[in-house]
């Protein structure tokens, strides 16, 4: 018997655990002001910077309010790495909201960034050696 | 295996984004700082060539091969898989070719050449009981075995609630008169990592941890990695609304099961036990023990087996007949005849379908 043939009965699904938690902490508002700070530093500095969205007592409605709030910018890369893995600019250029999902979609970790260009997105010089070879190879064989 | 870990990792076809993104993944898991999820790329991407990888033996003892499925069935072969080439794993009985002699002679010549640097990885309890006879490697004990491999060791890795407390085989009476790792050797640093069986990323994390800042990870007062073990499954656990506002599963069937509540009352070991279950979860991300609605039973706590019943909450004594010794006397030929009754009751109970009830379980 196939798995599908087996009939899947959702009872109660409106009090799905996943939404339960779902108020306000108070923790969110703040992350602004971190924000501003670390995007001092990259101005300041140079140096760029990461907060750890997973090791904040963060509920799913400030995580929402936070998305909402930094709002969508220009720029969204998707990247496909063993899963999705999307890195979007904020309305605030420089401060990047980046989500990284696993093979099953699951969200495994998710970090607010504040640099230029994530680094993910730029490729390393030892990559770019490896694609300059492909490309000489592509043009050795136009002769 | 020649060259850095990142080459042998492009050959598998992962990329270096890939690795990068497992890298700030392991070190979100790992609580460490967004930064260290670079250092650990960088340090373990230009891991050195076959013949300076760290050596890693691995002996296994009283066990029954659940920690080595554990860590072999991680979800991400492509990757928490190859984290392993960064060593060298010079001898694990259960994934080597070698066998016999031939694998004696490969622990052997790994532990001469590595002296002193190797880490040992060990799962399952040591029996103590009739000179060690209840297990045996090669017509040596266990014992005999440990104390010979850890001499050497640079530290040692007890794998899984057997090696880190002395699990299952220790349970009450105690048969072999197994014993932990850690109350044998005593001059040596040891990690527990504990779980029946302990979680796969936890064991990549403390190897990434070592191959990276080449020391081991803050411990916990039982010897376990803070980062994994440093919270109670309860306070971590996304069912803990339902603790706070008192809604609590009776049985498990009732509206409060199907609702999702609470499990403490049926017993849920989450609020003392250390695991990283409720936050990295199992089989890939899928779900864990509470999600798929049975509670906790503590599997990374010392004496998990005995601590008075997976079905009794914390709340209730762990043993009311050893509290009250006199008035069991009394009312054992009662108590006799009422366990009659009950098994009559559980069976017909079986043959006719009913709802087990929590009382039954516990008979």
């Amino acid at each position: 018997m196939p798995l599908d043939a087996i009939p899947v009965v959702v009872i109660n699904s409106s009090e799905n655990p996943a939404t339960v938690d779902n108020s306000l902490s108070g923790n969110a508002p703040v992350l602004l002001r971190e924000i501003a700070e670390l995007a001092n530093r990259l101005l300041a500095t140079g140096e760029a910077s990461a907060i750890d969205l997973r090791a904040l007592p963060l509920t799913p409605a400030d995580l929402d309010w936070l998305r909402e709030t930094l709002g969508q910018g220009q720029v969204s890369a998707t990247l496909e790495a063993e899963g999705e893995s999307i890195l979007s600019e904020t309305v605030c250029p420089g401060v990047w909201w980046v989500t990284h999902h696993n093979e099953n979609g699951a969200v495994v970790s998710e970090f607010i960034e504040v640099t230029y260009v994530p680094e993910l997105l730029q490729a390393h010089p030892d990559d770019v050696k490896i694609g300059l070879e492909h490309l000489e190879l592509l043009i050795s064989d136009l002769s | 295996m020649q060259g850095p870990l990142i080459d042998t990792l492009a050959r598998q076809g992962v990329t270096r984004r890939t690795f990068m993104k497992y890298c700030a993944t392991l070190a979100s898991m790992m609580a460490l700082p967004p930064a260290a999820g670079r250092a650990m790329a960088e340090a373990m991407a230009a891991a050195p060539a076959a013949s300076k990888r760290p050596s890693v033996i691995w002996l296994p003892f009283q066990e029954c091969t659940g920690c080595t499925e554990s860590i072999t069935r991680s979800h991400s072969p492509s990757l928490e898989g190859l984290i392993f080439d960064a060593i060298s794993l010079d001898y694990q009985e259960t994934l080597m070719a070698a066998a016999g002699h031939q694998a004696e002679e490969a622990l052997h010549a790994a532990m001469k050449e590595n002296e002193g640097k190797y880490l040992l990885v060990i799962d399952g309890s040591i029996p103590l009981g009739l000179d060690g006879a209840y297990s045996c490697i090669a017509g040596k004990s266990n014992l005999e075995s440990l104390k010979e491999a850890a001499k050497g060791a640079a530290a040692i890795v007890a794998m899984g609630s057997c090696a880190a407390f002395g699990g299952i085989p220790k349970a009450n009476p105690n048969p072999t008169g197994a014993v932990s790792v850690s109350d044998i050797i005593k001059d040596k640093p040891i990690i527990n990592i504990p779980g029946c069986p302990p979680i796969p990323v936890v064991m990549t994390g403390v190897l990434a941890h070592f191959l990276t800042f080449g020391s081991l990870p803050e411990l916990d007062s039982k010897g376990r990695p803070k980062a994994f073990y440093g919270e109670t499954i309860h306070d971590r656990c996304y069912r803990r609304p339902f603790y706070d506002q008192g809604k609590f599963a009776k049985t498990f069937d009732d509206e409060g099961a199907r609702n999702g509540w609470c499990l403490f009352e049926l017993g849920c070991k989450g609020p003392v036990t250390y695991n990283a279950c409720a936050t990295v979860k199992w089989n890939g991300g899928t779900s864990w023990p509470v999600e798929s609605g049975h509670g906790c039973l503590g599997c990374s706590e010392p004496d998990f087996w005995d601590a008075g019943g997976f079905y009794k909450a914390l709340s209730m004594p762990a043993d009311p007949l050893k509290m009250a010794s006199t008035a069991a006397i009394v009312g054992a030929a009662a108590g006799v005849a009422v366990s009659f009754a009950n098994r009559g009751k559980k069976s017909a109970a079986k043959s006719a379908h009913e709802t087990t009830t929590l009382a039954d379980l516990e008979k």
